[in-house]
């Protein structure tokens, strides 16, 4: 019985390898991708911290082989299986993750997922790291954002300029451009990506219903779209009030059976303190007159 | 790119003159901390006292960023009136303008009990005391079994605040639940009115507690735990306070936690970090909360284990050993 | 009746309540086997102090355990003395008399002591001011402890108040009075001569009391239902908590009041006094409140039972026939159904059988508070998961029984000292009813 379920467990899960294997392929150029720094023990070290916090609820203690039973199995990266790969494959599935496996893109920075890396290989005696390659000297555009509400169009106005080859300053047009409105714990997406038109302008719908502070004010960034890191771009902050105006009581402004005592409802502050008064003033009354039966007595 | 991380609210940061009403209060409660910890003291005796009597004898404080520090007890002030004044109202008083809210998507959940570790660590618990505690539930018969992470509900109709005889335990007015155990009497009426049995009690001396005992207390993180008194979860209300996600939701490995501010409409995945509009969220993937009909209104949606990204396995992890 | 038989019955009635009342071998021994008990479960709460609760059974999700389970039971037992006092009393039953003063002992007796009870489940018990300080009007517990406190204190008043006569004869009359008890009477017979102002004085303030009485023992027991049905747990979540509260409150009170008697007219000879008729009619009392307690357990068993909600289903499943069924039908059969029986018939009103019948009464009526407490909490809403053993199946350990047997060792220690040191039976009144007349004072 029990070797009939590993049997079929075993036979589950080949075939979900299979059907992973086929499609989560690496691009060739980012396989040929190595750290721009050599791997130091302090790394390593660090490396391990973010292993134990982000990955080992899955793939388990290195060596150990002890990964969660999913499907496809995340398996044990210090096996033949992983170590396999080149450091730019490694760097690559940290990157961009894939169902269930998380993206570590907005998670890890370059430099920690370099430094998983890094911790990974200590389990490949026979791994050499190959040299590394400082990141080329920049070529791609430099893009700066600017932003603008304009009340007659009732939009966020987007200008994306660029530094051309001459030193001079144009519009730069064909720009992915995202926007943001601040929030507590971050930035949360407005809208769609848009791209910049030929006069270098995104235009943005703020949402009606989007809540502002108590004046309506938001704060909003736009920033350029650009994953592969091809650009230099410069983000664009600016204040509108056209949120919806927001200030909400706080959640103990009423009288409650579970407000604090000052707040009681005002009939059970009555009713008990009416209760207590009057029965305690009979019995204060009774207790005086007992006192009186001493005074009543004669002889 | 990729800063989203804001160390305080960006709504506060817009130069307006309305919210400096809110950062001033924001810094009296900051302050007030610093005050309650004696921490505080210890830094305006640095800054403006230039003679220095210094006993020898060192006290392990916790300051308002949770760091702990050692102060020679020379330098400790006890709390005054005014003090204790202020303590309350930051304590008390929550984050003003904040409606704290957790969403829990139980699609993503597989029980890899990172968030319980996670607390359990910060709150000084031990094994068997969940502040966080992932349940392997099956509603009906019939219907699939899922892993359903629960914490304390931070309820606006909270059943256990009602019945405390001592307002030791108490609703602030961003929503948070919170337990002073300095107050609390022991008497557990707030466990036995909790319908999601969230609340615990310290049965026995707390974990290290001869380790812990000269900490200060801090009723934001409920630490150092107390011998004879309730402790629950309290939306880790000191990481609030610095502009960080709760200890269970930042730990979360998988996704499964998305936590925020109700007023701004908007919630936080502890794990991806992204921020997405919190009533489309609970309108895409129907959001619900547990037991709504018993009136609790809880401030922790769930959104349903539906397309789940793990397949369920009964828990195999060891059960804590009988205390 | 001439002078002389009147002044001879009198003499006759003083001896005959009062003649036990002096220090004597089988007190000493009685109360030295009390101390002793006593002081045992006090090293028992000594360790609970120490190391915390944690050295009971009780743990995160079976909260409440015996120790609530008894204070349920002491505020039940205390509730009689409204019964027989007010109650009856107003209504005008002269066969009382003699019972009235037993009641009142039981009440003060298991008022106070509920009110300690409660701090041996406390986890912070040097913090117990906080609930006068702190205390919020919102919570039921400031309830419970304004209205066991004033309880308390009326019933005490209701006890002293009818001795005060009594004690003044004691002071002149017992010649066995111990030579240094003597002033102590004479103390607190505040200079009783029987004058008219002085009667009129106590008999207005009795009035007053037992008018309060009735509000006041209502809400100890209600409130302290409320305890319970405030909550939203299967089985507690109940709107009949209150009455079923109370009426099985008079059968615990009823049961207690019967063995009292028993013993105290066989200790202290007072056959004369509390006859056969008294046995007979506290048979009557007891049965009545016990048909009433059987009505209230059946609608708070049968209306869960017929809509079989989830959670009640699983705790009905559990008491009826799971792991608590076998006590749940010995405590509902044994305690309830069958003693209704046997006391329809004369014979089973007689003093022995009664006294057989109450106490099975009484020990059903503690299991049921326990039956009442502990299985609600043992499946909540959520599934209990990731736990010890211990924590899903409670089990009481022995330092928490001997916590739990202080209390009643502490009644008794009550009970015995006021009986001892005071009439049994209302000396003052009897001697009224009897048609004496006021006695002579010299």
């Amino acid at each position: 019985m029990r070797f009939n379920t590993l049997f079929i467990l075993i036979l589950i899960f080949t075939a979900g390898t299979r059907t992973s294997a086929q499609t989560w392929v690496v691009p060739d150029e980012q396989k040929a991708v190595v750290a721009p720094f050599k791997f130091t023990p302090d790394m390593q070290k660090q490396g391990e911290q973010i292993y134990l916090k982000n990955c080992q609820a899955c793939h388990g203690l290195m060596g150990k082989d002890n990964w969660a039973r999913l499907t496809p199995p995340p398996g044990d990266l210090s096996r033949e299986k992983a170590q396999i790969q080149r450091d730019g494959e490694i760097f690559y599935r940290i990157t961009t993750g894939k169902t269930p496996m998380p993206e570590f893109r907005n998670i890890l920075s370059e430099e920690d997922r370099w430094w998983v890396v890094a911790y990974l290989r200590t389990f490949n005696p026979k791994y050499v790291q190959p040299n590394p390659v400082a990141k080329a000297a920049f070529t791609g555009r430099i893009v700066t954002l600017a932003m603008q509400y304009n009340d007659q169009m009732k939009k966020i106005v987007v200008t994306a300029s660029e530094q051309l080859k001459d030193g001079q300053k144009g519009p730069a047009a064909g720009v992915e451009v995202v926007l943001f409105v601040k929030r507590y714990f971050g930035k949360m997406q407005v809208g769609d990506i848009r791209t910049t038109n030929a006069a270098g302008l995104a235009l943005f719908e703020f949402p009606a219903d989007l809540p502002g502070n108590k004046d309506g004010n938001v704060a909003l960034t736009a920033m350029v779209n650009d994953p592969k890191g091809i650009m230099k771009t410069t983000p664009a902050d600016a204040a509108f009030g056209i949120g919806v105006p927001t200030e909400k009581p706080g959640l103990t402004e009423t009288r409650a059976w579970w407000s604090h005592r000052g707040q009681a409802p005002v009939w059970i502050l009555l009713t008990y303190t009416l209760s207590v008064v009057i029965v305690w003033g009979f019995i204060l009354y009774i207790v005086y007159s007992i006192l009186q039966i001493r005074k009543l007595s004669k002889g | 790119m990729e800063d989203n991380h804001t160390p305080h609210s960006p709504n506060e940061s817009d130069n307006q003159k309305g919210s400096s009403r809110r950062d001033f209060l924001k810094n009296i409660g900051l302050a007030g901390v610093g005050v309650a910890t004696g921490a505080a003291a210890l830094y305006s005796g640095h800054i403006f006292e230039a003679k220095k009597e210094v006993s020898g004898d060192q006290k392990v404080l916790l300051t308002q960023d949770g760091k702990l520090v050692r102060v020679d007890s020379l330098e400790i002030k006890a709390l005054d009136k005014d003090d204790e004044e202020i303590r309350e109202t930051m304590c008390r008083g929550g984050l003003p303008g904040r409606r704290w809210v957790m969403v829990t998507d139980l699609s993503k959940c597989r029980n890899a009990r990172k968030c319980i570790n996670a607390c359990q660590g910060a709150h000084q618990l031990r094994p068997e005391q969940y502040h966080m505690n992932t349940l392997q539930m099956q509603d009906t018969p019939g219907t699939a079994p899922y892993n359903m992470p629960k914490n304390c509900q931070h309820c606006d109709n909270p059943p256990c605040v009602a019945v405390c005889p001592v307002d030791a335990t108490y609703k602030r007015p961003d929503g948070i639940v919170l337990i002073e155990n300095d107050r609390c009497i022991g008497c557990r009426f707030c466990m036995a009115a909790c319908p999601y049995s969230a609340r615990i009690f310290n049965w026995i001396e707390p974990k290290d507690a001869a380790l812990h005992q000269d900490q200060e207390y801090n009723a934001e993180l409920n630490v150092p735990q107390k011998l004879g008194t309730v402790s629950k979860c309290l939306f880790s209300a000191d990481r609030l306070r610095e502009g960080k996600l709760p200890y269970c939701v930042e730990a979360c490995p998988n996704g499964v936690y998305y936590f925020g501010d109700e007023n701004e409409d908007a919630v936080t995945n502890g794990t991806t970090k992204e921020t997405v509009r919190l009533s489309k969220l609970l309108r895409d993937n129907g959001g619900y909360q547990l037991m709504p009909e018993l009136g609790t209104k809880p401030r922790v949606y769930y959104l349903p284990p539906k397309n789940r990204l793990f397949p369920f396995e009964e828990a195999t992890d060891a059960t804590p050993e009988k205390v | 009746m001439t002078m002389d038989d009147n002044k001879l019955t009198f003499d006759k009635i003083t001896s005959d309540l009062t003649h036990h009342i002096r220090i004597n071998k089988g007190f000493l021994i009685w109360m030295g086997f009390l101390t002793l008990s006593l002081l045992i479960c006090l090293y028992a709460y000594s360790i609970q102090l120490k190391t915390g609760l944690g050295v009971a059974g009780i743990r995160d999700y079976i909260t409440w355990g015996m120790y609530l389970a008894n204070f349920v039971f002491f505020v039940a037992a205390s509730l009689i003395g409204m019964l027989i006092s007010a109650v009856l009393g107003l209504i005008g039953m002269k066969w009382l008399t003699p019972i009235t003063r037993i009641a009142e002992t039981i009440a003060v007796a298991f008022a106070a002591v509920a009110g300690l009870v409660i701090v041996s489940d406390m986890g912070r018990p040097e913090r117990l001011a906080y609930v006068f300080i702190y205390g919020r009007p919102q919570s039921p517990i400031l309830w419970d402890v304004t209205v066991i406190t004033t309880y308390f204190v009326l019933s005490l008043l209701l006890l002293f108040l009818p001795m005060i006569a009594d004690m003044a004869i004691i002071h002149r009359k017992v010649e066995t009075l111990p030579s240094w008890l003597r002033p102590v009477y004479k103390v607190l017979s505040l200079n009783f001569t029987d004058q008219p102002a002085q009667n009129k004085i106590i008999s207005r303030a009795i009035r007053i009391l037992l008018i309060l009485l009735i509000p006041a023992a209502l809400s100890i027991h209600t409130v302290t239902s409320w305890l319970f049905a405030v909550t939203s747990r299967a089985g507690w979540d109940s709107t009949v908590f209150g009455p079923y509260f109370v009426s099985g409150a008079f059968v615990a009170g009823s049961a207690a009041v019967i063995i009292a008697m028993f013993f105290f007219r066989k200790n202290y000879k007072l056959q004369d006094y509390l006859t056969d008729m008294h046995f007979d009619k506290m048979g009557k009392v007891l049965a009545t409140v016990s048909l009433v307690y059987l009505y209230f357990n059946i609608n708070e068993f049968l209306v869960p039972g017929y809509k079989l909600k989830r959670a009640d289903a699983i705790h009905l499943q559990e008491l009826f026939a799971g792991k608590d069924a076998l006590l749940f039908w010995a405590v509902q059969v044994g305690g309830l159904i069958l003693p209704i029986l046997f006391m329809l018939f004369r014979r089973f009103r007689k003093p022995l059988p009664i006294l057989i019948i109450s106490i099975a009464v009484l020990i059903a009526a503690w299991f049921k508070r326990y039956l009442i407490v502990i299985p609600t909490q043992e499946h909540p809403f959520l599934p209990i998961q990731h736990v010890p053993g211990n924590f899903i199946h409670y089990s009481p350990t022995l330092i928490e029984t001997l916590i739990s047997v202080a209390p009643f060792i502490l009644v008794l220690i009550i009970i015995t000292l006021i009986s001892k040191f005071f009439p049994v039976i209302p000396l003052h009144e009897t001697a009224q009813e009897k048609g004496i007349g006021h006695i002579k004072f010299d």
